[in-house]
């Protein structure tokens, strides 16, 4: 019964993303969280993890006839003033660097900007603790 | 207390649906979405097994329309609203990631 009664108010949405940008599952979760702030509730975090961190980075180039997920997960964070936290040790071992971890390990590469934070798993832990839902995207 | 499982790895390839089937309590409900919903190819073993089970069961429409698959009356085709309605009313969503 109290599931019942909580329907109608304001829930707290903890996104959690595990695949890469080309994998449907992105797409789904973009979608997903596009509708819960659609339906009034509020994103607490996303938080982009393993090949999510795909997601994330500027550098991934879309065919011109395809969907451009990184641009639109850009877009929707940046609009919505969400905040799009990236594993960094995901990120890290997948060349997915921020300006001030590449000065740190010296790598000319730079692929994550705003409206990102690179930072790490505790995020998504304190995120699900804030939240009254987590829903993990990933896979097929 | 139930749980809301996801599904989203075709049937065909693995063997996440069973598993899912073998621990989907009374409470719990079920969301076919991605390839997954080709559990409901009708004739399939899946789709047998699906329908014999009797359980609270959902798919997200587009990703069945997709695949030129139909909604079977024992079945409710969701949007992407509906998703978000159905995470807030179960306690738990599992994701068979």
């Amino acid at each position: 019964m109290a599931a019942v009664l909580l329907i109608g108010s304001v829930m707290k949405f903890a996104i959690a993303l595990f695949s890469a940008a080309h994998a449907p599952s992105s797409r789904r979760a973009l979608l997903f969280a596009q509708a819960a702030l659609a339906g009034g509730h509020e994103i607490v975090r996303l938080f982009f993890y393993q090949d999510g961190v795909y997601n994330a980075a500027d550098s991934l180039v879309t065919p011109q006839d395809e969907q451009d997920l990184p641009q639109q997960w850009r877009a929707f964070v940046s609009d919505n003033q969400l905040d799009g936290v990236v594993c960094i040790a995901a990120a890290l071992r997948r060349g997915v660097l921020n300006n001030e971890e590449a000065q740190r390990y010296q790598r000319s590469a730079v692929s994550v900007g705003a409206p990102w934070a690179l930072s790490g798993l505790g995020q998504l832990h304190d995120a699900i603790q804030d939240a009254d839902r987590l829903i993990c995207f990933g896979g097929a | 207390m139930s749980t809301l499982h996801v599904l989203s790895h075709s049937p065909f390839g693995d063997s996440r649906f069973t598993s899912c089937l073998r621990v989907l309590g009374e409470q719990d409900a079920l969301l076919l979405c991605g390839d997954a919903t080709y559990a409901l190819q009708p004739g399939s073993s899946p789709f047998e097994r699906l329908q014999a089970a009797g359980l609270n069961l959902f798919v997200l429409a587009e990703d069945l329309q997709a695949r030129a698959l139909d909604t079977p009356d024992w079945a409710e085709a969701i949007n992407y609203a509906g998703f978000v309605e159905l995470s807030i009313e179960h306690d738990k969503v599992n994701t068979w990631l």
